[in-house]
């Protein structure tokens, strides 16, 4: 079932405005063929407008989008040959499973057998061909999500559109599901364009990932780098669970100075600044020399356990493996390695270093 | 021993009590419709009496058959429905869906041809219909019917297209269906209850109309709410008659609801209790 068609993207300029307010201000994107791309951010931040854009559900404003170089920016949904999964699925409940999943073929004039037959290849690739005489009230949602699926995957489209399709399965299902999405879309290798707000699914699911802000884009990069080097501090604390530490501090020469105690970080700066330094929770060490800090609780959660600090008025989140090593009230001294630590701009939320 | 037996049986009482305000009259009519009229007319009131179907041959068969009457409202009604529908869906479905300018105010008038007392219309209706030649004329009544049996079952239907979810229809759009046929394959089955009341209503309302009727129709379109009319005369009122007339003008009102009664009761609650699917 690989498709031949390319299924690049590209979003230029793109600005979306409801009346008055804008939702998106200037989106520029390029999805690669064949790359599982995740649009990853909180709610109300345009990562779905943007989605629903590619779809040809909502026009743009300004700006432009490309598939396969040819602009279709007011192209119908349907002349973009994209399928996608909507959050409730969106089933037509008066027609069966094999009805559901046939519909898009049907609508093109395809022969009978030939849609028999790619309706029961689709729902096999998903598990549910015995399922195919049902309505979709008769399902799980589970078993909904998997009809949702089979009915983007059977027309064999240039692009697939995800929207956050997990988020109304149980916890179990929904990481199961996640590995079966992840494999179903490299054996297909169709473009695929999935929405999130859970960063977990993000970094689990994509090639690459881009991270919405308050309608803008603040980061496109791979999970790892948006892991590993945010761009923006707002990146850095919405990534990463327990969130990364985001504290006040001045940065001088080569050392980052936290509560009066210089800490050396790998770059330097010409002249002192007012900085935000960022340390993940199980990056920060407890011991004998550092920032002091004072434990305000402890949580243990089995092979790791999160100890909430308190150091010069500022909380910090430390995460250890193991037991906890430290009790309540227990006071400590926190440090870093130096390449540990991220220093953004105060005023801007830049990344610096 | 059941503390909700007396409850049980008050209730029946009340809703007994209350059935029966609804079915005494029509009863009754039942009763008068095989007494002869001398029985009618009878004090105090006969509860036994011979029953002769003789009033039934005469509004059937008699000189003053009521049946080229039935067969004119048949005309009016269904042609006064076919039209409705064929207009009022897809008009509803723009009004819930569509974003176009105006469509407050065309919302608006919609509801507000409501408000207007039919009454208060027939005398414009009697001079237009009167230029255009349209009195005593089925196009005519039905026209006339058109005016307020589109704007109620526009009104009704809305709440079926506003109570289905978007996503069902983008779902529609992005599978290759376009506007239309997302309308026809998606859109519509899922309102079959919605369309089946609506159509249930408006037939009602054009079968049992008789106001636009006498004063519009004539000889020649003379739905049978009018024809039962003839049976009241300055001299006398031959109750047993119009009580049969009135019997068989009923006939196809009962089948017609009792066809569609589950429709009409789920439709009901469906309108009543909005759903989900709204953003």
């Amino acid at each position: 079932m690989n498709s031949k068609k390319q299924g690049n993207v590209r979003l230029s300029g793109v600005v979306k405005r409801h009346g008055e307010t804008t939702v998106l201000h200037g989106v520029d994107l390029e999805i690669r063929a064949g790359e599982f791309f995740v649009l990853l951010g909180p709610s109300g931040s345009g990562k779905t407008t943007t989605l629903r854009i590619l779809a040809g559900l909502e026009q743009v404003s300004e700006g432009q989008v490309l598939m396969d170089d040819v602009d279709v920016t007011g192209a119908e949904p349907g002349e973009r040959d994209v399928a996608m999964v909507f959050q409730s699925y969106a089933l037509y409940p008066h027609m069966t499973v094999a009805e559901n999943i046939g519909f898009p073929l049907k609508m093109v004039g395809t022969p009978r057998e030939q849609i028999d037959k790619a309706v029961q290849d689709a729902a096999a690739r998903v598990s549910i061909g015995h399922l195919l005489a049902r309505r979709p009230g008769q399902l799980s949602g589970g078993q909904q999500q998997r009809v949702a699926l089979a009915r983007a995957i059977v027309r064999q489209p240039k692009l697939f559109l995800l929207d956050e399709p997990l988020s109304n399965l149980d916890a179990k299902l929904r990481l199961e599901t996640r590995l079966e999405l992840k494999q179903l879309q490299r054996s297909l290798g169709v473009t695929t364009v999935y929405v999130t707000h859970d960063q977990e699914e993000a970094m689990t699911l994509a090639d690459r990932v881009a991270v919405f802000m308050d309608g803008r884009i603040v980061q496109i990069a791979t999970p790892r780098d948006i892991y590993s080097r945010p761009a923006q501090v707002s990146v850095a604390g919405f990534i990463g669970t327990p969130p990364m530490n985001l504290v006040p501090a001045s940065w001088q020469g080569d050392t980052v100075v936290l509560d009066g105690v210089a800490h050396p970080v790998g770059a330097t700066t010409a002249q002192a600044r007012d900085v935000v330094l960022g340390v993940r929770p199980g990056e920060l060490r407890a011991g004998q020399s550092g920032t002091p800090a004072r434990v305000e609780y402890v949580e243990e959660l089995g092979d790791h356990c999160i100890v909430d600090l308190k150091a010069g008025g500022q909380r910090m989140k430390l995460k250890a493996d193991g037991a906890a090593r430290l009790g309540e009230g227990a006071t400590t001294s926190l440090s870093f390695s130096p390449n540990a630590a991220h220093i953004f701009d105060r005023a801007s939320g830049e990344r610096l270093n | 021993m059941n503390r909700r037996l007396p409850r049980a049986v008050a209730l029946y009482a009340v809703a007994g009590l209350l059935v029966s305000v609804w079915a005494f009259p029509v009863l009754w009519a039942l009763l008068t419709s095989f007494k002869t009229e001398r029985d009618v007319l009878a004090y105090p009131p006969l509860l036994v009496f011979t029953p002769t179907l003789a009033n039934y041959r005469d509004v059937l068969w008699g000189p003053a058959s009521i049946l080229p009457n039935l067969w004119s409202s048949m005309v009016v009604s269904v042609g006064a429905t076919v039209l409705t529908m064929l207009f009022a869906v897809p008009a509803a479905y723009a009004l819930a869906r569509l974003r176009y300018p105006g469509k407050r105010a065309s919302g608006f008038y919609v509801l507000a041809t409501q408000m207007l007392p039919p009454v208060g219309l027939i005398i414009p209706y009697y001079l237009v219909l009167q230029r255009v030649g349209g009195l005593d004329t089925y196009s005519g009544l039905v026209a006339i019917y058109l005016t307020f049996s589109l704007p109620f079952a526009i009104w009704l239907m809305v709440s079926y297209f506003e109570d289905l979810p978007y996503e069902m229809e983008e779902a529609a759009l992005l599978d290759r269906a376009g506007r239309l046929r997302a309308l026809w394959y998606v859109i519509l089955p899922q309102v079959r209850g919605g369309i089946a009341v609506t159509t249930v209503f408006v037939f009602l309302n054009a079968w049992n109309e008789f106001m636009f009727a006498v004063v519009l129709g004539g000889n020649k379109v003379r739905p049978v709410t009018v024809a039962m009319f003839n049976f009241i005369s300055v001299e006398q009122t031959q109750w047993a008659r119009l009580a049969a007339g009135a019997m068989v003008a009923m006939a196809p009102v009962i089948i017609v609801g009792l066809l569609a009664q589950r429709h009409i009761v789920k439709g009901l609650t469906v309108g009543a209790v909005k759903g989900g699917g709204r953003r």
